[in-house]
């Protein structure tokens, strides 16, 4: 099986083909939009979505400067949205540095010309965790929660009954909560206050 | 046989007036592109560039019946001037007082420029103009004088007689050397083409014209362009090449002009991409000194040198 | 002795900047001794100063009463020891959230030595102006620096210098209505309103045509609108109207971008002299945030900023070349100068806006092998550009037109604290990269360099002048790749400090590029202020232009290499409400941290 060769042993390999008739003197300008240009390894091109790897957590959203990356809810279809613009990419690459996944991955590509803008566009829909209890979708995607099982170790779990609850939205939590204090505690309180202590103690913590 | 001879000339002539201008800016541009490490586009760009603008509709900004005729007046101004001179040895249009003809037409040229510049409200084309103005009122002088030597070398005024019946002389010579500069100055190439700068007065008389109009204008420029070259060609071939009788001597001697036409315009070509603009006290200044060099020669010629 | 808690016990409101003991409350006694100039300063406008402190290291800021902000800033800038202090720009902030009133700051770099980082400092003249009554007697009147600035204030801000010779608008387009100003923190960034258009333009001089010089020109890349009264092809006088590439991203930025964010928005404010714009504003950051930029960092960015020095220079003499009609000039300049970018692409990722640049280091480590590309190229140059010039100054044309036009003396390049190239070539010695303690983000202190100086001030002495500092910049290159130190390239940094303020600056190929920084809550900044090297410029052209032909007008305005958009697209970005636009993203964190207890 032939090696492949390490990251920078590819840099070096690499040579720009206009460098050499740059030295030979004239011409040196490229009859360009009729041939290829073929960029650096280096290069930071517009960056692609994977939408394998996407768990849809939006770091980049966050990180994207001029908001060329966004994220949509659409909590009536259990969705969740995540749309990438390069008419708006300034080709920073603060998304692919911020990706926890390595979902948005780097290209040489460069020509965004086109006749219809929606070819500039990449979108990627998540299905949003459905909470069993309650029927309601929650803020977070599946992908997301099989993200956070998958990383957090087996005693958090344990220690905080996640696997059950991980689940559910906010107000199945609560309500939740307030349950277990009444067996618990076995106290005639409103659910309200109930709640409200479980939040403070929360913050607490 | 003769007629018919004659007709073919004047019919080679009418083609070369037509086609080959663009072809030698195509050339022109293609020797300041390599000059400047670049590919250059095809020579027949200017053709197409000419092709795209003829087929375009152009935006008047005046109802001055000028506006909409100078460029076509300054195309037909053009065309006759280049029918004037001497292809092989026919004339196509010879009426006699040839040279002070072809002075007037080459002329009109740059005034229809000048006009349809004043036509417009606009600042740049004023000072298109008046920099237009400047030039032809300096250069135009020159010009006069130095045909005045050639009248008196040869005897007379009509060109094709003037061509024939110059004798060497050092006067000649120094009438040669000035008149390459004054055509050179008259044509607009780099250092001179002050009236259209682009950069300066974003192109002059020209910034207001649009379309088939403008078109029209920049085939009348290229045509004059060719017209003066091809009649400088004319002074360093015909006179020197012996009577010529026969159409095959003819036939050669066209060939010839038309070889030198081709070969000078890459050197022009050179002297354009080697050069910045020029400001245009700077060529009041040279032309007004050229002026007095003509006199010289002038004088020169009537004492007989 | 007197401390600046003594100042604040006559100081009539209190400021809630201030109220954590955040303001550097050292001892007025030793940073009056610190730099030189400082105390004399101090004693003869003792009864008006409130108070004095030191920003950050060579930084410091007077409050004083606004009464005296003409006799202080002049005092400063006329000072017969330090003769190349120079007027950089003001800052105008609306304070009113936070203590009550609007702030107009203006502040100089003093040149104790020319040169000399160490010894140089910049001098904040802070005044509060109260909130019903934002006015201030204008410098402007004596002193034509401000002219602009104080434009800019009166445009954005609303207030008044009083006695302003030109109180036109500068910034705002034609139809905005009167009395509404973007920058104040109580308009909506959404809210764009448009009245009937009045024009400002200056009346023609009697005996004298007009030619209006834009607002689009083939002679000028951008949009700007110079209007030339002219007689015959003399240029008598010049209006100047430009801002039409201003933007206002500060109101549509408000609100949602972090400090990171705003690197990358800096670095495009110009597409020519990004990088510049970017460590400057790092620069700023990291200063407030008090950290150690690692050395190889410091390295590298100084060398991303030569490489685009070099390949700018070339550019501009280029254009200087076609705006004469002189092509391959142009052409060759831009063949000459294509490696560089090319090297550019290789070791930052892009040919221009590199991206290079985070807050706390760079982001991409220079390779040890491409050590000899980066040498490789810097011979090329070399070679490459001797040989242009020998045929460019050898064109007997080009010359013609380039010397003894747009002439531009000493006194009144001072007068107008015009800056960089423009400024060294009418025989000012002023150049930021070593004038100003750069140290803590670039590494201009430990490598050698001359500082170009030409006394004759005409296009020609620019196009030299440009053309000493490619080559010297060609030297600093071959010393940074010779000296560059091991170690990481990047440190993280913490938390901001809240309301503090400091200036980044670092000398773009067009002179200095000032980023005021000014921060908020939650590592939020609360004003952002970029002032372009152009900014100081442009209002000189006028001065150049007078006395010329109409024909060298295009030449003598490309000489200080203007750059509208980098003068006036993205002037601030203000960001002081926290509110976030990608709510439920945002929220989802904040919940989970409220509510972990609750899981």
């Amino acid at each position: 099986m032939a090696e492949t060769p390490s990251y920078t042993e590819r840099l070096k390999a690499w040579n720009r083909f206009e460098a050499e008739k740059f030295s030979k003197k004239a011409p040196v300008t490229t009859p360009y939009p009729f041939i290829d240009i073929e960029k650096p390894p280096e290069y930071r091109g517009i960056p692609h979505i994977n939408p394998e790897k996407c768990i849809g957590c939006g770091a980049c959203v966050n990180a994207c400067p001029p908001d060329a990356l966004i994220m949509e809810w659409d909590k009536e279809h259990g969705v969740k949205r995540l749309t990438y613009n390069a008419a708006r990419c300034i080709r920073c690459a603060r998304c692919i540095e911020v990706c926890p996944t390595g979902a948005m991955e780097p290209t040489t590509r460069f020509e965004i010309a086109t006749d219809n803008k929606e070819d500039l566009v990449e979108v990627v829909e998540h299905r949003l965790a459905y909470c069993e209890e309650c029927g309601e979708y929650l803020d977070f995607t599946e992908r997301q929660i099989e993200y956070v099982k998958a990383i957090l170790p087996k005693e958090i779990f344990n220690m905080y009954a996640l696997e059950d609850r991980i689940g559910l939205t906010r107000e199945e939590k609560m309500r939740k909560t307030v349950v277990k204090l009444r067996e618990t505690e076995g106290n005639a309180y409103p659910a309200f206050i109930l709640v409200e202590k479980a939040r403070d103690n929360g913050g607490e913590e | 046989m003769e007629t018919a001879a004659k007709l073919g000339f004047s019919l080679a002539g009418i083609i070369i007036t037509l086609l080959l201008p663009p072809y030698l800016d195509g050339i022109a541009r293609r020797v300041k592109a390599r000059l400047q490490y670049r590919r250059g586009p095809p020579l027949s760009q200017t053709w197409y560039d000419l092709r795209k603008l003829f087929g375009m509709p152009s935006v008047k900004p005046t109802k001055r019946a000028l506006f909409t005729w100078a460029p076509y007046l300054a195309l037909a101004s053009a065309i006759s001037a280049a029918l004037l001179l001497p292809y092989g040895n026919v004339v196509p249009v010879d009426f006699g007082f040839n040279l002070v003809v072809f002075f007037y037409v080459v002329l009109m040229v740059s005034v229809f420029l000048m006009l349809a510049g004043l036509t417009v409200q606009n600042a740049f084309s004023h000072l298109g103009s008046s920099r237009e103005m400047q030039i032809i009122l300096t250069v135009e002088p020159l010009i006069a004088i130095l045909y005045g030597v050639l009248a008196y070398n040869s005897g007379s005024l009509n060109l094709y007689t003037i061509l024939t019946g110059l004798h060497l002389t050092p006067s000649l010579v120094l009438t040669y050397i000035l008149l390459a500069y004054a055509l050179y100055v008259e044509s607009g190439f780099v250092p001179f083409d002050i009236a259209e700068a682009e950069q300066e007065v974003i192109g002059g008389p020209l910034s207001e014209y649009s379309g088939r109009l403008l078109g029209v204008f920049y085939y009348a420029i290229h045509i004059k362009r060719f017209a003066l070259l091809w009649f400088f060609v004319s002074l360093l071939t015909i006179p020197w090449i012996g009577p010529i009788g026969t159409p095959e001597k003819a036939a050669l001697v066209l060939v010839l002009q038309f070889i030198l036409t081709i070969a000078f315009y890459p050197a022009i070509a050179a002297l354009e991409a080697t050069n910045a603009r020029l400001r245009i006290d700077h060529v009041v200044k040279m032309n007004t000194r050229a002026f007095f060099a003509g006199l010289i020669i002038l004088a020169m010629a009537f004492m007989g040198w | 002795m007197v401390t600046t808690k003594d100042l604040e016990a006559h100081f009539e409101f209190e400021c809630k900047a201030c109220e954590n003991g955040r303001c550097a409350k050292a001892d007025v006694e030793k940073i009056l001794s610190e730099r030189e100039g400082l105390r004399d300063f101090y004693e003869a406008f003792k009864e008006h100063i409130k108070d004095c402190k030191r920003m950050t290291y060579g930084q410091y800021m007077f409050t004083i009463d606004r009464e005296i902000l003409p006799k202080a800033v002049l005092w400063w800038h006329n000072h017969p020891k330090f003769k190349e202090t120079h007027m950089s720009t003001a800052v105008g902030t609306d304070e009113r959230p936070l203590n009550g009133h609007f702030i107009y700051m203006p502040f100089l770099s003093v040149q104790v030595e020319p040169l000399n980082m160490d010894r140089n400092y910049w001098v904040f003249l802070r005044t509060y102006l109260p909130a019903d009554d934002p006015s201030f007697p204008s410098v402007a009147e004596k002193l034509p620096a401000a002219l602009w600035i104080e434009r800019e204030v009166k445009d954005l801000l609303g207030f008044k210098p009083i006695n302003h010779p030109d109180p036109r608008r500068l910034i705002l387009p034609e139809d905005f209505p009167d009395g509404v100003y973007p920058l104040r923190k109580d308009m909506d960034y959404r809210h764009s309103p448009i009245t009937e258009p009045k024009v400002e333009y200056r009346e023609t001089p009697d005996n004298t045509t007009l030619v209006p010089m834009g607002p689009a020109h083939m002679g000028i890349e951008e949009p700007a609108h110079f209007r030339l009264f002219v007689k015959g092809e003399e240029i008598v006088d010049v209006d100047y109207r430009g801002f039409y590439s201003h933007r206002g991203i500060e109101k549509t930025g408000e609100g949602r971008l972090t400090y990171n964010q705003i690197l990358f928005l800096a670095e495009r404010i110009c597409g020519i002299c990004g990088y510049q714009h970017s460590v400057s504003y790092a620069m700023a950051i990291e200063r407030l945030a008090d950290v150690d930029v690692p050395d190889r960092a410091r390295y590298i960015r100084t060398l991303m900023l030569e490489l685009e020095r070099i390949h700018n220079h070339l550019l501009w003499v280029g254009i200087a070349a076609h705006m004469v009609g002189y092509d391959t000039g142009f052409m060759h300049a831009w063949r000459i100068r294509e490696p560089v970018m090319w090297l550019v692409e290789r070791l930052t990722g892009n040919r221009k806006q590199y991206g290079m640049n985070i807050i706390g280091g760079v982001r991409r480590d220079i390779l040890d092998y491409r050590k000899d590309e980066v040498l490789k190229v810097v011979k090329q140059i070399r070679d490459g550009t001797k040989t242009f010039l020998d045929i460019a100054l050898n064109t007997n044309t080009f010359i013609k037109r380039a010397e003894g036009i747009g002439i531009l003396p000493y006194k009144v390049a001072k007068a107008y604290s015009v800056l960089g190239p423009t400024a060294r070539a009418s025989g000012r010695k002023i150049d930021a990269r070593l004038d100003q303690a750069t140290k803590t983000a670039m590494a201009y202190n430990e490598v050698d360099f001359k500082v170009p100086v030409y006394k004759e001030g005409d296009v020609l002495a620019r196009v030299l002048v440009r053309m000493d500092e490619l080559f010297e910049s060609l030297w600093i290159v071959e010393q940074l790749i010779d000296q560059m130190p091991g170690g990481d390239i990047m440190v993280p940094i913490g938390e901001l400090p809240e309301y503090e303020e400091t200036l980044g600056f670092t000398e773009a190929h067009r002179g200095e590029v000032v980023h005021y920084v000014m921060t908020g809550e939650k590592n939020k900044v609360y004003r952002w202020k970029v002032r372009a090297p152009t900014y100081n410029n442009l209002p000189a052209i006028p001065e150049m232009l007078k006395g010329y032909h109409v024909a060298d007008a295009p030449l003598i305005i490309a000489s200080i290499d203007p750059c509208y958009s980098c003068t006036e697209r993205v002037q601030f970005v203000d960001v002081d409400t926290g509110r976030v636009k990608v709510l439920t993203e945002a929220e989802f964190n904040e919940l989970s941290i409220k509510y972990r207890g609750v899981f």
